[in-house]
């Protein structure tokens, strides 16, 4: 037998008032460690995924902000569209992209998801797989490859469809054909978690929604399902969660023909006038381009450099660390309140231990009567509540990892985070010592109070 | 064993103070039997409790078990009544939430230590007493004979030099009280143990070798 025995038998008598005990401690631990595994998550999270985004060029009339996260995290909305001119600029070392030097610069647009999990579809060309680099390496596949769709082949369908637009604006009888969505175009590369959710593995189909299911306006694009070829390795970012279609694809999609080409509204004139003007294959519209500059002099041209009136460039390196302290300034409020609830939660175990020793006088007493000093009745006391405090404290955090567990994907699509529930943290140990510590500290005033228990008078007590 | 010399201890009830008790000398040899009689009131529990060192005299000198515990810090009278002194009390005094065995081995816990070794005295003690089967039995499972011969057990388990019982056959049956008393006197004799009872019951006093008249040990005034 031991103190610590003594102390746990205590805990089992008074069971229930354990249990109540012990759950607002876990409630406490659990919040504070969620909100540390969600900011340091998001830390993780957006400062890991950053990298092989060096530039993001995206609509001037967006915020830089909005354009990051939406490229790079696929939260929110896609900001707007610019003409593909850009793109053809920066590639060619001409106009916007005269002494910006780049890597390259891959055309991107958005605005389609698939499945009720709303994954975001990203239509682009197939240098997202064979030039764009993650943390110094191209993206590697679990299984399959890339689709076949080349910036020549955008260049190429971009022509025939400014000559289809061209032709109808000018009401010829019988204009050039509208080109056909070619079948080897009808194929998707996903991300690991889009595999993992939507049960989909080579072969299989993903059909491609106007918007996001359930919400106003949204339709099916039948036409546009496209056959699954290449399934990403998990790479622990957003990229896990997005499907790729080829941009030909997202081009020729039913519906699409309105918003393909954007045309400037002369001075003086009606927007519906602008629907009557010729169109330029660089006016098809994107929602971004992801840029890698050659070198450092590329990027300080591009920085200092770029200007387009429809276009902004963004730096994600710049961009995320302001977007984190901002995050970061909430995560301290939210910190603060979990210490008020950890607060409350170690005086609810004071209140709960100094409301037994008035029925716990005579059990006292006899210990001490058998030999025990003060300061073992003190340790036995104080023990009960660093005891609770520390079952709380465990189960707190394993409640953490259960909620990741469980909301991990919900908040990965609100938020573009992904919770590894998986992954355990020093400071989780940390926590459990100082919640303990913090638990047993509040147990040191009943603790005092049952050390300072009278023996003779409650010894002579006949119960 | 034990010696007192001019002990005396008052209670304050607000202004007034009433002295609780007062003793001139008395001298107790080692395993030497004593029954402490005197009517209610008379100071024998109080008596009793200075003995154990749980209380502390205004003044005079106490000599239990070789030292002088009146001039000892409380945590070292603790620790010396623990290892040196086995308490039985009118109500036994027992923890309900223990089994009979952990009840003993509490004991042995604030004593001696509560090791492996300690167990098997507890066992060894409990069987002796007839409980063997009756060792992970609560209190309230254990019939009144029974759960004094546990607070026996438990008096005996870090094998003291000394025994202070108060009053020990209370308000139980006599037959069972005194049965179980004859057995602790004997296994006190048996392992040479100093023994003190206070009570006011004369059928307990005769079990002991010598009784001694609270009264007679107040100082003249």
């Amino acid at each position: 037998m031991r103190l610590w025995s003594i102390s746990l038998r205590n805990l089992r008598i008074r069971l229930v008032a354990t249990v109540l005990t012990t759950t607002s401690i876990v409630v406490a631990t659990a919040l504070y460690a969620a909100i540390l595994v969600m900011a340091g998550q998001t830390e993780q999270r957006y400062k890991g995924s950053v990298g092989g985004y060096q530039a993001v060029i995206g609509p001037k009339d967006s915020s830089q902000l909005e354009l990051v996260l939406n490229t790079i995290f696929n939260v929110g909305e896609a900001p707007g569209l610019f003409p593909l001119r850009i793109c053809e600029d920066l590639r060619a070392g001409r106009g916007v992209g005269r002494r910006a030097q780049v890597r390259y610069a891959i055309p991107q647009a958005r605005g389609d998801s698939v499945s009720r999990f709303n994954f975001p579809v990203v239509a682009t060309i197939d240098e997202m797989f064979s030039k764009f680099e993650r943390e110094g390496a191209p993206l590697v596949f679990e299984r399959g490859g890339a689709f076949t769709f080349s910036y020549d082949d955008l260049q190429a369908l971009a022509r025939e469809l400014a000559n289809h637009e061209n032709g109808r604006r000018a009401g010829e009888a019988s204009p050039p054909s509208r080109p056909q969505l070619r079948k080897e175009w009808k194929q998707a590369v996903i991300g690991a978690r889009v595999a993992r959710s939507l049960a989909l593995d080579i072969g299989g189909i993903v059909v491609p929604v106007h918007g996001k299911m359930g919400e106003f306006g949204f339709h099916e694009h039948p036409e546009a399902a496209c056959e699954v070829v290449g399934i990403l390795a998990p790479t622990n970012s957003p990229l896990d969660s997005t499907i790729f279609l080829p941009l030909g694809t997202h081009l020729l999609i039913d519906g699409h023909e309105q918003g393909v080409f954007l045309v400037e509204t002369p001075p003086g004139k009606n927007p519906d006038d602008a629907k009557k003007l010729p169109v330029e294959p660089g006016g098809i519209g994107l929602t971004a381009i992801v840029v890698d500059p050659k070198d450092h002099f590329g990027a300080r041209f591009l920085r200092q450099e770029f200007s387009a009136k429809d276009a902004q460039v963004a730096w994600p390196q710049d961009v995320v660390p302001k977007f984190l302290r901002q995050l970061g300034n909430a995560a301290d409020a939210l910190t603060v309140i979990a210490w008020l609830v950890l607060f409350v939660a170690a005086v609810a175990i004071a209140v709960a231990l100094y409301n037994t020793m008035n029925e716990r006088r005579r059990e006292i007493a006899i210990m001490r009567s058998l030999g025990a000093r003060r300061v073992q009745i003190l340790a036995i006391i104080a023990g009960e509540a660093a005891v609770l405090s520390f079952v709380g404290a465990l189960l707190g955090v394993a409640l953490c990892h259960l909620a990741a567990f469980v909301l991990r994907d919900l908040v990965e699509d609100m938020t573009g985070v992904y919770l590894d529930w998986l992954q355990w943290r020093a400071w989780e140990a940390w926590l459990v010592v100082g919640v303990t510590a913090i638990g047993a500290t509040a147990g040191l005033l009943p603790a005092v109070k049952g050390s300072m228990t009278q023996v003779a008078d409650n010894l002579a007590q006949n119960y | 064993m034990i010696r007192l010399h001019d002990v005396h201890k008052d209670y304050a009830f607000g202004e007034r103070r009433v002295t609780a008790c007062d003793v001139g000398d008395l001298r107790i040899e080692a395993g030497e039997q004593v029954a402490l009689v005197g009517r209610s009131g008379t100071g024998k529990t109080t008596l009793l409790h200075i003995l154990a060192g749980i209380l502390r005299p205004d003044r005079g000198e106490v000599e239990v078990v070789g030292a002088r515990i009146d001039r000892m810090s409380e945590a070292a009278r603790d620790r010396h009544r623990g290892r040196h002194i086995g308490m039985v009390y009118q109500t036994f005094n027992l923890l309900q939430p223990f089994s009979a065995l952990e009840n003993v081995l509490l004991g042995a816990l604030f004593g001696r230590g509560a090791g492996g070794e300690a167990k098997s005295r507890a066992e060894t003690l409990l069987q002796r007493v007839g409980l063997g089967d009756r060792l992970h039995h609560r209190p309230s499972e254990l019939s009144v004979g029974q759960v004094q011969r546990v607070a026996i057990c438990r008096a005996l388990v870090n094998d003291p030099e000394l025994i202070l019982m108060d009053e020990p056959l209370g308000n139980q049956d006599r037959t069972t009280g005194v049965q179980v008393l004859d057995l602790l006197l004997q296994m006190a004799r048996d392992g040479n143990k100093t023994v003190v009872m206070v009570t006011h019951d004369p059928e307990s006093a005769k079990r002991m070798q010598r009784t001694v008249e609270l009264e007679t040990l107040r100082r003249p005034a």
